[in-house]
């Protein structure tokens, strides 16, 4: 269960995974210069399956890249599970996406040299599990989302849905609290698109991650727990102040 | 998830970098070896590099030895030279005198004179052949004959007799052991056969010192070098400072220092460009082929680089992983250069050239390389850390 619904809004006693208030992103400079977020004020709570929808150029990659600690916000506050991650330093915040974060990109992003199995250990071992563990783990993810004989094979090997699993199950590895995903349906069919949504759904609900996803698939929002909308830099739905 | 399980998190994946380090080495690895094309690209700019630059060392060092192996294998301690002598190659004249000044010196166990003059031999059916005779002591046999491939050192106690080098036995005229030849307009037989004894000029024919003196017309009280062996237990340093005092119209000079002078001088004057030159072009040529090659392999893979950041790999993970795949560059075309080196050098090594790939060439090699390899990958090194993470969502 979360503590939000579709509706919007979300539930005042709940506990924070993300907490952003008055971010701003600038990119350029002078007369180039392009604000992408301009003061943007978002929750999420803990367990809370989001899916923050906008057109192109809204800026909701750009809010995803900070809240994914890829990106650094031009000003405001963002804390992730309390730990503000605004003021810390550059070179500190690789540590924290291996702590909190897991990412599942729009290209799936494996590595293709890699075996699955192997782009799942990759990020278990990053965060420091031993080789040993982190196979085991691999392997009992890449069955949990349906791809146990597809284990060896090089994402060159697998369709695109099947890529997608396995970028799902590098995502979760190692249980993240934090989950963000980036169009994770644009490269599927509208049914795997929604077999991948849903898979992603379970398998962070099991672990109890917070997923944040970016996406414009009208077809999965049913989904969401909750909805938030981005337009020109803004939130549309405004999170209510939690103390 | 509270702050306590946060900071719990966060100290658990800033320890495990041992782990850490093993999965990006094998990632650097497979990554390498993932696009065939680009990786045998790339070793074969390492060997290229390393067969152009060790067998222009080798024939250097080839060339280097012809031009001090008399001095190495003459048996002499020390030598009497004439001033301002630069190598052990036919030259001014010296009187005998010197050979007694020597012998009278204190700390001397032998001194014996070598007589050294290009001359040549004909040929049987016309012409000849330039050859640089040397006349050795037959009592020390300081100076020579070594390699022998025929033929008794005895032999050269025969008034008429000469060693010739077994390498040119048809140049000379298809010459055999007890051949009967004209050099200087002496008649001459063979007495036995050296091998591998052509310095940069005219091969090497030995003599005993007074047939040598006959057949090139040098005068019994004259010499081209006195060689010298010091007496078991003798001070060099005082020997060379007593024979200097004595003998002050002649240099006297070690064998390890003359053998120096030798080389140095032909490096500075005459080899050093010529070879350096094109040792470095070897190496530039590799360096370059290696650099654009991993640059190049970067700018294919820089979204896999850019989700490695992601997924919160560090600049300093990257830099191992690139330093692992240029070590390995380093080592697997060095290990196949060597290899075609050490066939090229059997194949190519004769009389006339010897090719020598020393044992510290053959160690320093894949140290250059890894070097060189390192130094090629700052290019790549530099886009992977500027590379932002943020591109992995564009």
């Amino acid at each position: 269960m979360s503590a939000t619904n579709t509706a919007g809004a979300i539930d005042p006693s709940a506990t924070l995974a993300v907490r952003a208030r008055g971010v701003r992103k600038v990119f350029g400079s002078g007369a180039l210069a392009y604000e992408a977020l301009r003061g943007v004020d978002f929750d999420v709570a803990q367990g809370e399956f989001m899916m923050l929808v906008g057109p192109s150029g809204s800026g909701k990659t750009t809010l995803l890249s900070i809240l994914g600690c890829v990106l650094t916000a031009t000003a405001g506050e963002v804390s992730l599970f309390g730990e503000r991650i605004d003021t810390r330093k550059e070179r500190d915040l690789p540590l924290i996406r291996r702590a909190l974060v897991g990412f599942v990109f729009q290209g799936h992003n494996l590595i293709a040299s890699l075996s699955a199995v192997d782009n799942v250990r990759l990020v278990l071992e990053a965060r420091g599990t031993p080789r040993r563990q982190s196979r085991a783990e691999a392997e009992e993810l890449l069955a949990r989302v349906g791809l146990a004989d597809k284990r060896w094979n090089r994402p060159g090997e697998l369709s695109g849905g099947q890529r997608q699993r396995v970028a799902i199950a590098r995502a979760v590895a190692g249980a993240p609290p934090l989950v963000l995903a980036d169009e994770p349906t644009a490269a599927l069919d509208a049914h795997a698109g929604l077999e991948a949504t849903e898979l992603l759904l379970e398998v962070c609900r099991e672990r109890g991650s917070t997923v944040v996803v970016v996406t414009h698939d009208n077809r999965i929002y049913h989904l969401a727990d909750r909805i938030v909308h981005i337009e020109d830099g803004h939130i549309i739905d405004a999170p209510q102040e939690t103390p | 998830m509270n702050a306590p399980d946060v900071q719990a998190r966060l100290r658990a994946a800033r320890g495990g970098r041992l782990t850490r380090g093993f999965a990006t080495t094998i990632l650097a690895v497979r990554m390498m070896l993932f696009d065939k094309a680009k990786f045998i690209g790339t070793v074969l700019g390492v060997v290229f590099a390393v067969v152009l630059a060790n067998q222009q060392l080798g024939i250097l060092f080839g060339l280097l030895q012809k031009n001090t192996m008399l001095v190495d294998n003459a048996g002499a301690d020390l030598w009497i030279v004439p001033p301002n002598t630069t190598s052990a190659a036919p030259g001014q004249r010296m009187s005998t005198q010197l050979l007694y000044q020597a012998q009278q010196t204190p700390g001397i166990a032998r001194a014996s004179a070598l007589v050294m003059a290009g001359t040549s031999i004909a040929k049987p059916g016309g012409g000849s052949e330039a050859i640089t005779l040397i006349g050795v002591d037959l009592e020390t046999m300081l100076g020579g004959p070594w390699n022998i491939v025929a033929g008794d050192r005895a032999n050269l106690r025969h008034v008429d007799t000469l060693f010739f080098e077994d390498a040119q036995r048809d140049k000379f005229g298809g010459i055999n052991l007890w051949s009967v030849r004209e050099v200087g307009g002496y008649r001459v037989r063979v007495g036995g056969f050296t091998w591998g004894l052509q310095p940069f000029g005219p091969p090497y024919t030995f003599a005993s010192l007074d047939t040598a003196r006959t057949l090139v017309g040098m005068p019994t009280d004259q010499l081209n070098f006195v060689l010298v062996t010091l007496a078991p237990g003798a001070d060099r340093a005082a020997v060379i400072a007593a024979l200097r005092t004595a003998i002050p119209t002649a240099d006297v000079i070690s064998r390890e220092d003359f053998h120096s002078l030798i080389v140095r001088n032909l490096l500075k004057d005459q080899l050093g460009v010529s070879f350096g030159t094109s040792t470095s072009f070897g190496l530039i040529i590799g360096f370059i082929i290696v650099a654009l090659s991993m640059f190049s392999s970067v700018i294919d893979n820089l979204r896999e680089f850019g989700t490695l950041k992601a997924i919160g790999l560090t600049n300093l993970d990257l830099t191992r992983m690139l330093m692992v795949q240029s070590v390995l560059y380093a080592a697997i075309g060095s290990l196949i250069g060597l290899g075609l080196v050490g066939f090229m050098a059997a194949g190519i090594s004769s009389a006339n050239l010897a090719v020598i790939v020393p044992h510290w060439l053959v160690l320093l090699t894949p140290c250059v390389m890894t070097g060189l390899c390192m130094l090629a990958s700052l290019l790549a090194l530099r886009r992977v850390r500027k590379l932002e993470p943020g591109m992995v969502f564009r």
